[in-house]
């Protein structure tokens, strides 16, 4: 952290009113902070989701008690609260619904690259319970619900091992 | 149970896209002393608790904000507490306000809520940190927004029951124009539909106008035992005494695909309604409640809203919506401060400010061109996310 006083801000264009009790706090000065972080962040149980999609293999997790099917994965089953299973799914599935982002959030630097507008689409993937989102390589205006869509890998290098995944239209 | 608790006071900023000549705790300086003037009070000597209502660490580059907005006001060593839940926090610090003082801890406690969203950091920054409160690992790393989210299952709605932009347009056009009746707004608009459905796309089917706002901005309740504030609240005696009567709160899973096939509407907010419902004794909300703040981080959020608050079936949100049923002069008039759209949605403080509305509403003080005549009983709507936590809060005037 650094903090380094950057500019003074004049604020007489601020009238006073008859009624201002804080005239003997003037003006206002603002500085410019900075703060950057590095996290070395664990994945956890989550991780082999992860690490397989560098092999190109898309799972999921399946409870044995209830038999519910979670993509993405909880290594815990939240209704019966025992461990789940790793189950491979076909990484096809339909589209439920989506929307067209004119702005990326630039959280990371494979979103920060995403050319706007992206599509944000929530994939029912055969097999699963859950809706999975991602980000569909597809035309916003082209998308109809139940579209069949599949998950496509690529090698990265990437910044999220998410993004060694999108969905494109199957 | 005890007597349900009091609306003793109130008192808030201006809302504003940026207060620059404030930081976090001038903010509270200001809510306060309105407050004050407010209750007819010279200080807090008499009051028991404090309760701090804050959302960010990230934008105040601060934390523990709370024991200094605490120590700001004076009310040390009296104990205080923080309460975080997302977009509900004013809400939730109400109801954690409302036990505190149901469970006999104490028969009086200030809530205050303070945020600084205006223009601290770049709007790339801020649209980063708001990313950090959805999840990280599935929907932040992937380029997910909250707008897309929300926009992901207003499109659902629209597919599933034929909810159209002119129903969701309604919305933004008259929130912003009740607005222009609130002398703390920060965006009131003349706007007609035509403006909102032009104007440029952020995350379809939401527009630029369907999007809320930004803000500075802070405010406070004060919550007390009616014998406490008759006691000590100058102002009390002078306005009907407004019970805080019914408060009821739901979760969802964080993730909307986790709640699929429930991804059109929110259904932790259905089951806070029905909680609040039942402590209030309420059994046909439409015609029981005469004013409501609705939660309208986007516009078709209130749409959603009148159906999971049972309102109308589901599905005729969007009709009911563009029929007037909810404006000024409808059967349920919402949002007559203007809404987080047009008032302006400082998050640990918009929970408050829509408590203080409908106080303004029942004890007849709104302007003329808002106040809804009669109003007895008042709703507030206030979730986190979309809806992970949902809080409903209801107000009863009795005379
Ligand atoms: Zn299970």
């Amino acid at each position: 952290m650094s903090d380094k006083v950057s500019n003074l801000i004049d604020i007489t264009e601020r009238e006073s009113a008859a009624d201002d009790i804080w005239t003997d706090f003037r003006p206002i000065e603002r500085i410019t902070l900075e703060l950057a972080q590095r996290y070395h962040y664990s994945l956890g149980k989550q991780s082999r989701f992860f690490i397989e999609l560098q092999n190109r293999r898309f799972f999921a997790t399946a409870c044995g008690s209830c038999g519910r099917v979670c993509a993405p994965p909880r290594p815990l089953c939240p209704a019966c609260l025992q461990p789940t299973n790793w189950r491979e799914l076909t990484g096809e599935g339909r589209l439920e619904t989506w929307s067209t982002l004119h702005f990326s959030p630039g959280t990371n630097a494979d979103v920060a690259a995403l050319q706007t507008p992206y599509v944000l689409a929530y994939v029912l993937l055969d097999g699963a319970d859950t809706l999975f989102p991602h980000v569909l390589r597809a035309e916003g205006e082209s998308l109809r619900r139940g579209m069949r869509v599949r998950v496509a890998y690529n090698e990265g290098p990437v910044s999220h091992p998410i993004h060694l995944m999108v969905f494109v239209l199957a | 149970m005890p007597a349900a608790p009091v609306i003793a006071a109130v008192g808030c900023t201006k809302i504003a896209s940026e207060h620059r000549d404030c930081n976090a705790r001038d903010l509270l300086a200001d809510a306060l002393l309105d407050l004050l003037a407010d209750a007819g009070m010279d200080g807090l000597d008499a009051v028991e608790h404090g309760l701090a209502s804050y959302e960010s660490d990230h934008f105040n580059m601060q934390m523990t904000l709370g024991a200094i907005l605490h120590d700001t006001i004076g009310m040390t060593p009296k104990p205080g507490l923080r309460i975080e839940g997302g977009g509900a926090t004013g809400a939730l610090a109400l109801r954690t306000a409302w036990a505190h003082i149901q469970s006999g801890l104490c028969d009086s406690i200030l809530v205050y809520g303070v945020e600084k969203n205006g223009r601290g950091v770049s709007s790339r920054t801020a649209n980063q940190l708001f990313a950090l409160s959805a999840d990280v690992d599935w929907e932040t790393a992937i380029g997910g927004t909250y707008t897309g989210f929300y926009a992901a299952m207003m499109r659902a709605h629209m597919a599933q029951y034929g909810t159209r932009e002119e129903h969701f347009a309604h919305v933004a056009a008259r929130n912003r124009g009740n607005a222009a009746f609130n002398p703390i707004a920060q965006k009131p608009m003349d706007i007609s539909i035509e403006d909102v459905l032009r104007s440029r796309p952020v995350a379809e089917p939401y527009k630029l106008l369907d999007c809320s706002l930004l803000s500075d901005g802070a405010a406070c309740i004060l919550l007390a035992s009616e014998a406490w504030a008759r006691e000590h609240v100058p102002a009390f005696e002078a306005r009907p005494p407004i019970f805080f009567t019914g408060t009821g709160c739901g979760t969802d899973t964080m993730r909307l695909g986790d709640r699929y096939p429930h991804i059109t509407n929110f259904r932790a907010k259905q089951q806070a309604a029905q909680a609040a419902y039942a402590m209030a004794d309420i059994g046909d909300p439409l015609r029981e409640i005469d004013v409501a703040e609705l939660y309208d981080s986007y516009s078709g959020v209130e749409i959603q809203a009148v159906e999971d608050l049972g309102w109308v079936a589901r599905g005729n949100g969007g009709a009911a919506v563009a029929d007037g049923a909810f404006d000024l002069d409808g059967a349920l008039p919402v949002n007559t401060s203007g809404g987080l759209l047009g008032r302006g949605a400082p998050v640990g403080a918009t929970g408050i400010l829509q408590a203080m509305e409908v106080a303004q509403q029942l004890w007849g003080l709104a302007d003329q061109r808002r106040q809804v005549a009669g109003a007895k009983r008042g709703l507030t709507d206030t979730h986190a996310g979309i809806a992970s936590i949902s809080v409903v809060n209801i107000f009863e005037r009795h005379d």
